[in-house]
Protein backbone atom coordinates (compact mmCIF):
# COMPACT_ATOMS: atom_id res chain seq x y z
CA UNK A 1 0.00 0.00 0.00
CA UNK A 2 1.16 3.35 -1.24
CA UNK A 3 0.82 6.71 1.12
CA UNK A 4 -1.59 8.00 -1.09
CA UNK A 5 -3.77 4.92 -0.22
CA UNK A 6 -2.73 4.50 3.50
CA UNK A 7 -3.90 8.42 3.36
CA UNK A 8 -7.21 7.16 2.07
CA UNK A 9 -7.45 4.91 4.47
CA UNK A 10 -6.84 6.63 7.64
CA UNK A 11 -9.90 9.38 6.70
CA UNK A 12 -12.11 6.77 6.32
CA UNK A 13 -11.32 4.81 9.13
CA UNK A 14 -10.86 8.04 11.58
CA UNK A 15 -13.76 9.68 10.53
CA UNK A 16 -16.00 6.28 10.68
CA UNK A 17 -17.20 7.49 6.84
CA UNK A 18 -18.37 4.56 4.50
CA UNK A 19 -15.90 4.07 1.74
CA UNK A 20 -19.01 5.06 -0.36
CA UNK A 21 -18.99 8.66 1.01
CA UNK A 22 -15.51 8.95 0.89
CA UNK A 23 -14.48 11.76 -1.76
CA UNK A 24 -11.27 13.78 -2.55
CA UNK A 25 -13.10 17.05 -2.20
CA UNK A 26 -14.32 16.27 1.15
CA UNK A 27 -13.62 19.34 3.57
CA UNK A 28 -14.12 19.92 7.52
CA UNK A 29 -17.44 20.65 8.75
CA UNK A 30 -18.87 19.82 5.31
CA UNK A 31 -20.13 16.13 6.60
CA UNK A 32 -21.21 15.59 9.82
CA UNK A 33 -18.07 12.77 10.83
CA UNK A 34 -15.21 15.93 10.43
CA UNK A 35 -16.45 18.00 13.49
CA UNK A 36 -14.34 18.74 16.14
CA UNK A 37 -13.82 15.75 17.90
CA UNK A 38 -13.10 14.07 14.16
CA UNK A 39 -10.72 16.21 13.20
CA UNK A 40 -9.10 15.36 16.15
CA UNK A 41 -9.37 11.94 15.77
CA UNK A 42 -8.13 12.30 12.57
CA UNK A 43 -5.21 13.76 13.08
CA UNK A 44 -3.94 11.44 15.74
CA UNK A 45 -4.77 8.85 13.09
CA UNK A 46 -2.73 11.00 10.95
CA UNK A 47 -0.14 10.95 13.07
CA UNK A 48 -0.03 6.95 14.35
CA UNK A 49 -0.37 5.65 11.00
CA UNK A 50 2.85 7.58 9.77
CA UNK A 51 5.07 8.15 13.15
CA UNK A 52 5.06 12.18 12.83
CA UNK A 53 3.94 14.45 15.40
CA UNK A 54 2.40 17.72 13.44
CA UNK A 55 2.38 21.51 14.99
CA UNK A 56 -0.66 23.65 15.82
CA UNK A 57 -0.39 25.80 13.12
CA UNK A 58 -1.04 22.59 10.72
CA UNK A 59 -3.61 21.14 12.52
CA UNK A 60 -5.29 24.61 12.08
CA UNK A 61 -5.00 24.85 8.12
CA UNK A 62 -5.80 20.85 7.64
CA UNK A 63 -9.27 21.98 6.18
CA UNK A 64 -9.59 19.89 3.67
CA UNK A 65 -8.05 16.17 2.23
CA UNK A 66 -6.66 18.31 -0.50
CA UNK A 67 -4.84 20.49 1.81
CA UNK A 68 -3.90 17.53 3.97
CA UNK A 69 -1.80 16.64 1.49
CA UNK A 70 -0.01 19.56 0.47
CA UNK A 71 0.76 19.87 4.79
CA UNK A 72 1.80 16.71 4.62
CA UNK A 73 4.25 17.09 2.51
CA UNK A 74 6.24 19.05 5.11
CA UNK A 75 6.56 16.10 7.12
CA UNK A 76 7.82 14.01 3.65
CA UNK A 77 4.43 11.73 3.77
CA UNK A 78 4.09 12.59 -0.02
CA UNK B 1 -16.34 27.98 5.27
CA UNK B 2 -14.78 29.78 7.57
CA UNK B 3 -16.89 29.56 10.22
CA UNK B 4 -15.99 31.66 13.08
CA UNK B 5 -17.41 28.77 15.65
CA UNK B 6 -14.94 26.32 13.75
CA UNK B 7 -12.21 24.64 15.63
CA UNK B 8 -9.99 25.46 12.75
CA UNK B 9 -10.04 29.20 13.77
CA UNK B 10 -9.94 28.58 17.33
CA UNK B 11 -6.16 27.75 17.69
CA UNK B 12 -5.72 27.48 21.89
CA UNK B 13 -8.75 25.08 21.92
CA UNK B 14 -6.76 23.01 19.48
CA UNK B 15 -3.71 23.17 21.76
CA UNK B 16 -6.08 21.94 24.61
CA UNK B 17 -7.51 19.39 23.04
CA UNK B 18 -4.51 18.22 22.03
CA UNK B 19 -3.10 17.92 25.55
CA UNK B 20 -6.15 16.44 26.25
CA UNK B 21 -5.65 13.62 23.57
CA UNK B 22 -2.12 12.86 24.61
CA UNK B 23 -3.35 12.94 28.67
CA UNK B 24 -5.51 10.27 27.28
CA UNK B 25 -3.61 8.50 25.10
CA UNK B 26 -0.86 8.14 27.67
CA UNK B 27 -3.21 6.81 30.59
CA UNK B 28 -4.38 4.06 28.79
CA UNK B 29 -7.40 5.96 27.34
CA UNK B 30 -9.01 6.94 30.33
CA UNK B 31 -9.12 10.43 31.79
CA UNK B 32 -7.73 10.20 34.92
CA UNK B 33 -7.91 13.41 36.76
CA UNK B 34 -7.32 15.60 33.44
CA UNK B 35 -9.59 18.86 33.16
CA UNK B 36 -12.39 18.74 30.54
CA UNK B 37 -15.18 21.06 30.82
CA UNK B 38 -16.96 23.25 32.62
CA UNK B 39 -21.34 23.37 32.82
CA UNK B 40 -22.26 26.20 33.55
CA UNK B 41 -25.74 27.17 34.74
CA UNK B 42 -25.57 31.19 35.31
CA UNK B 43 -29.48 31.17 35.71
CA UNK B 44 -32.58 28.90 36.16
CA UNK B 45 -35.45 30.03 34.75
CA UNK B 46 -36.95 28.10 32.00
CA UNK B 47 -40.48 28.29 29.36
CA UNK B 48 -40.94 24.71 29.87
CA UNK B 49 -42.06 22.14 32.63
CA UNK B 50 -39.99 19.00 31.77
CA UNK B 51 -41.23 16.16 33.74
CA UNK B 52 -37.51 14.94 34.47
CA UNK B 53 -35.90 18.33 35.03
CA UNK B 54 -32.72 17.56 37.27
CA UNK B 55 -32.45 21.78 38.25
CA UNK B 56 -36.01 21.68 39.60
CA UNK B 57 -37.01 24.62 37.26
CA UNK B 58 -40.36 23.95 36.50
CA UNK B 59 -40.29 24.13 40.43
CA UNK B 60 -39.00 27.63 39.98
CA UNK B 61 -36.16 26.83 42.10
CA UNK B 62 -33.71 29.64 42.35
CA UNK B 63 -35.21 31.04 38.82
CA UNK B 64 -34.42 35.12 40.17
CA UNK B 65 -30.69 34.38 40.52
CA UNK B 66 -27.74 35.16 38.61
CA UNK B 67 -23.85 34.46 38.33
CA UNK B 68 -22.58 37.77 37.89
CA UNK B 69 -20.23 38.37 34.66
CA UNK B 70 -17.27 39.08 36.84
CA UNK B 71 -17.55 35.99 38.33
CA UNK B 72 -18.09 34.55 34.91
CA UNK B 73 -15.01 35.99 33.60
CA UNK B 74 -13.02 34.90 36.46
CA UNK B 75 -14.25 31.52 36.17
CA UNK B 76 -13.38 30.94 32.98
CA UNK B 77 -9.99 32.80 32.72
CA UNK B 78 -8.94 30.30 35.44
CA UNK B 79 -10.73 27.16 33.52
CA UNK B 80 -8.84 28.32 30.72
CA UNK B 81 -5.71 28.31 32.70
CA UNK B 82 -6.08 24.56 33.85
CA UNK B 83 -6.74 23.52 30.18
CA UNK B 84 -10.63 23.06 30.87
CA UNK B 85 -11.68 23.12 26.79
CA UNK B 86 -14.96 22.04 27.21
CA UNK B 87 -17.57 25.38 27.93
CA UNK B 88 -21.56 24.07 28.34
CA UNK B 89 -23.66 26.84 28.77
CA UNK B 90 -27.27 24.97 30.34
CA UNK B 91 -30.28 26.01 32.29
CA UNK B 92 -32.90 26.73 32.70
CA UNK B 93 -33.43 27.76 28.80
CA UNK B 94 -30.31 30.22 27.70
CA UNK B 95 -32.61 31.62 24.95
CA UNK B 96 -34.93 32.50 27.14
CA UNK B 97 -32.77 35.72 27.95
CA UNK B 98 -30.89 36.22 25.08
CA UNK B 99 -28.77 39.79 26.07
CA UNK B 100 -28.16 37.93 28.80
CA UNK B 101 -26.79 35.02 26.90
CA UNK B 102 -24.88 37.47 24.77
CA UNK B 103 -23.07 39.32 27.75
CA UNK B 104 -22.30 35.34 29.13
CA UNK B 105 -20.37 34.59 26.05
CA UNK B 106 -18.46 37.96 25.90
CA UNK B 107 -17.23 37.30 29.58
CA UNK B 108 -15.98 33.43 28.31
CA UNK B 109 -14.73 34.52 25.62
CA UNK B 110 -15.37 31.38 23.09
CA UNK B 111 -12.92 31.85 20.98
CA UNK B 112 -10.70 29.92 23.41
CA UNK B 113 -13.34 26.94 24.10
CA UNK B 114 -15.26 24.36 22.50
CA UNK B 115 -18.53 25.98 23.73
CA UNK B 116 -21.53 24.82 23.52
CA UNK B 117 -25.09 25.59 25.11
CA UNK B 118 -27.59 22.97 25.80
CA UNK B 119 -31.21 24.54 25.01
CA UNK B 120 -34.54 22.94 24.56
CA UNK B 121 -34.69 24.47 21.43
CA UNK B 122 -37.88 26.59 21.66
CA UNK B 123 -36.45 30.02 20.67
CA UNK B 124 -34.19 28.69 18.21
CA UNK B 125 -34.91 30.63 14.94
CA UNK B 126 -32.45 31.16 12.00
CA UNK B 127 -31.46 34.56 12.94
CA UNK B 128 -30.51 33.45 16.59
CA UNK B 129 -28.17 30.26 15.14
CA UNK B 130 -26.47 32.97 12.78
CA UNK B 131 -25.67 34.97 15.74
CA UNK B 132 -24.88 32.38 17.91
CA UNK B 133 -21.96 31.39 15.25
CA UNK B 134 -20.92 34.59 15.09
CA UNK B 135 -20.31 34.35 18.66
CA UNK B 136 -18.08 31.36 18.46
CA UNK B 137 -20.36 29.04 19.93
CA UNK B 138 -19.07 25.74 18.28
CA UNK B 139 -21.81 23.38 19.01
CA UNK B 140 -25.64 23.63 19.66
CA UNK B 141 -27.71 20.52 21.88
CA UNK B 142 -31.37 20.03 21.64
CA UNK B 143 -33.14 17.67 23.81
CA UNK B 144 -35.41 15.43 22.04
CA UNK B 145 -37.49 13.01 23.66
CA UNK B 146 -39.91 11.37 20.79
CA UNK B 147 -40.37 11.52 16.71
CA UNK B 148 -43.96 11.97 18.22
CA UNK B 149 -44.85 15.01 18.31
CA UNK B 150 -47.72 14.56 21.19
CA UNK B 151 -45.41 12.88 23.51
CA UNK B 152 -42.95 15.22 23.51
CA UNK B 153 -44.91 17.94 24.07
CA UNK B 154 -46.64 16.53 26.73
CA UNK B 155 -43.52 15.75 28.79
CA UNK B 156 -42.14 19.16 28.23
CA UNK B 157 -45.08 20.71 28.83
CA UNK B 158 -45.84 23.10 26.26
CA UNK B 159 -47.53 22.43 22.33
CA UNK B 160 -45.11 23.27 19.96
CA UNK B 161 -41.69 22.18 21.75
CA UNK B 162 -41.19 19.37 19.70
CA UNK B 163 -41.52 21.39 16.15
CA UNK B 164 -39.19 24.43 17.32
CA UNK B 165 -36.82 22.25 18.92
CA UNK B 166 -36.57 19.99 15.24
CA UNK B 167 -36.75 23.39 13.43
CA UNK B 168 -34.12 24.43 15.51
CA UNK B 169 -31.65 21.70 14.88
CA UNK B 170 -31.99 22.62 11.05
CA UNK B 171 -30.74 25.94 11.98
CA UNK B 172 -27.96 24.92 13.87
CA UNK B 173 -26.54 22.69 11.27
CA UNK B 174 -27.27 25.48 8.17
CA UNK B 175 -25.21 28.13 10.55
CA UNK B 176 -22.33 26.03 10.60
CA UNK B 177 -22.57 24.76 13.99
CA UNK B 178 -21.96 21.03 15.14
CA UNK B 179 -25.90 20.00 15.59
CA UNK B 180 -26.41 17.29 18.64
CA UNK B 181 -29.64 15.80 19.52
CA UNK B 182 -29.34 14.68 22.82
CA UNK B 183 -31.59 11.61 24.35
CA UNK B 184 -32.23 11.09 27.69
CA UNK B 185 -32.01 7.17 27.76
CA UNK B 186 -33.18 4.95 30.70
CA UNK B 187 -34.57 1.43 31.32
CA UNK B 188 -37.97 2.67 29.97
CA UNK B 189 -36.80 3.37 26.58
CA UNK B 190 -33.49 1.38 26.21
CA UNK B 191 -33.99 -0.96 23.67
CA UNK B 192 -37.18 0.20 22.05
CA UNK B 193 -38.79 1.37 19.06
CA UNK B 194 -39.41 4.92 20.27
CA UNK B 195 -35.90 4.93 20.68
CA UNK B 196 -34.65 3.66 17.85
CA UNK B 197 -36.72 6.53 15.91
CA UNK B 198 -35.08 9.08 17.64
CA UNK B 199 -31.28 7.24 16.77
CA UNK B 200 -32.01 7.13 13.22
CA UNK B 201 -33.60 10.49 12.86
CA UNK B 202 -30.42 11.82 13.71
CA UNK B 203 -28.43 10.08 11.74
CA UNK B 204 -30.24 10.25 8.66
CA UNK B 205 -29.83 14.47 9.25
CA UNK B 206 -26.01 14.03 9.54
CA UNK B 207 -26.35 15.28 13.46
CA UNK B 208 -24.48 13.67 16.21
CA UNK B 209 -26.03 12.14 18.97
CA UNK B 210 -25.28 12.93 22.22
CA UNK B 211 -26.83 10.41 25.07
CA UNK B 212 -27.72 10.89 28.41
CA UNK B 213 -28.54 7.78 30.69
CA UNK B 214 -31.43 8.67 32.82
CA UNK B 215 -30.27 9.83 36.56
CA UNK B 216 -32.26 9.58 39.33
CA UNK B 217 -31.68 13.14 41.06
CA UNK B 218 -33.51 16.52 40.60
CA UNK B 219 -37.95 15.93 40.06
CA UNK B 220 -36.38 12.09 38.91
CA UNK B 221 -34.56 11.70 42.66
CA UNK B 222 -35.04 8.01 43.99
CA UNK B 223 -36.90 6.87 41.18
CA UNK B 224 -34.33 3.82 40.54
CA UNK B 225 -36.58 1.86 37.97
CA UNK B 226 -35.51 4.45 35.54
CA UNK B 227 -31.87 3.25 35.84
CA UNK B 228 -30.51 1.03 33.06
CA UNK B 229 -29.30 -2.44 33.61
CA UNK B 230 -26.58 -4.54 32.21
CA UNK B 231 -28.76 -5.39 29.12
CA UNK B 232 -29.35 -1.90 28.26
CA UNK B 233 -25.67 -1.10 28.53
CA UNK B 234 -24.98 -4.55 26.41
CA UNK B 235 -27.41 -2.16 24.72
CA UNK B 236 -25.79 0.94 24.11
CA UNK B 237 -22.40 -1.08 23.35
CA UNK B 238 -23.91 -2.41 20.57
CA UNK B 239 -25.75 0.58 18.90
CA UNK B 240 -22.13 2.59 19.57
CA UNK B 241 -20.96 0.22 17.38
CA UNK B 242 -23.57 0.45 14.95
CA UNK B 243 -24.56 3.99 14.37
CA UNK B 244 -20.98 5.78 15.20
CA UNK B 245 -22.43 8.87 16.13
CA UNK B 246 -23.25 8.32 19.06
CA UNK B 247 -21.48 10.50 22.08
CA UNK B 248 -21.34 9.53 25.90
CA UNK B 249 -19.51 11.17 27.89
CA UNK B 250 -18.22 8.10 29.36
CA UNK B 251 -17.00 7.57 25.87
CA UNK B 252 -13.28 7.76 24.65
CA UNK B 253 -14.51 10.31 21.83
CA UNK B 254 -11.10 9.72 19.85
CA UNK B 255 -11.78 5.63 20.05
CA UNK B 256 -11.83 4.75 15.96
CA UNK B 257 -13.08 1.41 16.95
CA UNK B 258 -15.90 3.15 19.10
CA UNK B 259 -15.49 0.77 22.37
CA UNK B 260 -13.22 2.30 24.63
CA UNK B 261 -14.63 3.69 27.85
CA UNK B 262 -13.23 6.80 28.49
CA UNK B 263 -14.77 6.82 32.14
CA UNK B 264 -17.08 8.78 34.26
CA UNK B 265 -15.84 12.61 34.14
CA UNK B 266 -16.78 13.83 38.25
CA UNK B 267 -14.90 16.27 38.70
CA UNK B 268 -13.11 16.26 35.58
CA UNK B 269 -16.67 17.99 34.14
CA UNK B 270 -17.46 20.55 36.62
CA UNK B 271 -21.05 22.22 37.43
CA UNK B 272 -21.62 25.66 38.47
CA UNK B 273 -24.53 26.82 40.09
CA UNK B 274 -26.18 30.41 39.41
CA UNK B 275 -25.06 31.05 43.12
CA UNK B 276 -21.34 29.90 42.56
CA UNK B 277 -21.50 26.78 44.17
CA UNK B 278 -19.66 23.67 42.13
CA UNK B 279 -20.71 20.40 42.14
CA UNK B 280 -19.17 17.31 40.85
CA UNK B 281 -21.07 17.27 38.23
CA UNK B 282 -24.51 18.30 37.18
CA UNK B 283 -26.39 15.14 37.97
CA UNK B 284 -24.60 14.35 41.68
CA UNK B 285 -25.55 16.71 43.82
CA UNK B 286 -22.52 17.02 46.15
CA UNK B 287 -20.65 20.27 46.42
CA UNK B 288 -17.28 20.97 46.51
CA UNK B 289 -16.65 24.18 46.90
CA UNK B 290 -17.95 27.68 45.88
CA UNK B 291 -16.45 30.23 43.03
CA UNK B 292 -16.26 33.03 45.24
CA UNK B 293 -15.02 31.20 48.10
CA UNK B 294 -12.10 29.16 46.43
CA UNK B 295 -10.07 29.25 43.30
CA UNK B 296 -11.22 27.07 40.76
CA UNK B 297 -7.85 24.77 41.39
CA UNK B 298 -8.29 24.51 44.70
CA UNK B 299 -11.88 22.92 44.32
CA UNK B 300 -10.54 20.81 41.57
CA UNK B 301 -7.78 19.47 43.57
CA UNK B 302 -10.38 19.19 46.49
CA UNK B 303 -12.70 16.93 44.33
CA UNK B 304 -10.39 14.59 43.29
CA UNK B 305 -9.27 14.02 46.56
CA UNK B 306 -12.20 12.31 47.03
CA UNK B 307 -11.34 8.70 45.96
CA UNK B 308 -14.78 8.15 44.06
CA UNK B 309 -13.90 10.86 41.79
CA UNK B 310 -10.07 10.50 42.03
CA UNK B 311 -10.65 6.29 40.87
CA UNK B 312 -11.48 4.98 37.31
CA UNK B 313 -15.12 4.11 37.07
CA UNK B 314 -16.63 2.49 33.64
CA UNK B 315 -20.02 3.11 35.15
CA UNK B 316 -21.67 6.68 35.45
CA UNK B 317 -21.81 7.26 38.54
CA UNK B 318 -25.21 9.57 38.84
CA UNK B 319 -26.76 6.94 36.53
CA UNK B 320 -25.08 3.25 36.52
CA UNK B 321 -23.59 3.00 39.68
CA UNK B 322 -26.70 1.82 42.02
CA UNK B 323 -24.22 1.73 45.52
CA UNK B 324 -23.17 5.32 44.75
CA UNK B 325 -26.76 6.26 44.32
CA UNK B 326 -28.16 4.73 47.27
CA UNK B 327 -25.05 5.95 49.68
CA UNK B 328 -24.73 9.63 47.76
CA UNK B 329 -27.90 10.72 45.94
CA UNK B 330 -30.77 9.68 48.29
CA UNK B 331 -30.56 12.98 50.66
CA UNK B 332 -33.99 14.03 51.29
CA UNK B 333 -33.88 17.43 49.59
CA UNK B 334 -30.88 17.41 47.61
CA UNK B 335 -31.16 19.78 44.95
CA UNK B 336 -28.42 21.52 42.70
CA UNK B 337 -29.30 24.54 45.29
CA UNK B 338 -29.23 22.45 48.30
CA UNK B 339 -26.17 19.85 47.58
CA UNK B 340 -24.99 17.65 49.83
CA UNK B 341 -22.08 18.84 51.41
CA UNK B 342 -18.41 16.44 50.31
CA UNK B 343 -17.09 17.45 53.87
CA UNK B 344 -20.21 15.85 55.09
CA UNK B 345 -21.34 12.96 53.22
CA UNK B 346 -17.74 11.25 52.64
CA UNK B 347 -16.05 9.49 55.37
CA UNK B 348 -12.33 9.74 56.27
CA UNK B 349 -11.70 6.75 54.39
CA UNK B 350 -13.05 8.32 51.16
CA UNK B 351 -10.33 10.73 50.77
CA UNK B 352 -7.10 10.34 49.10
CA UNK B 353 -4.08 10.69 51.12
Amino acid sequence: MNNKEKYKGIFIKSLSIDEKKFSENLKYNEIAEWDSIGHMTLMSGLEEGFSISMETDDIVDFSSYKKGIDILKKYKVF
Amino acid sequence: MPIASSLLNKPKLVNKLRKFYDYVQKNDGKVGTKTRGIDLNFNNACNLRCKYCFTNSPKGDHVKEYLDLGAIKKLADEADELGYFEFDLQGGELLLQPDKLFSVLEAIKPERFYLYLTTNGFYLDEKMAKKLAEYKVSRVSVSIDSMDEKIHDEIRGRKESWRRAIEGLKHVKNAGMDPYLNITVGHYNANTEHFKQLLDYSKNENYKTLLNVAVPSGMWQKMTDIICDDKDREYLRKIRKEYKNLVRNIWNPFDRNHEKILGCTTVNRLYVTPIGDVLVCPYVHIKIGNIFESSLKEIVDYGFSIKYFRNHSDLCLAGEDKEFIKNFMTKSGQTIFKPALAKDIFSKEDFVK
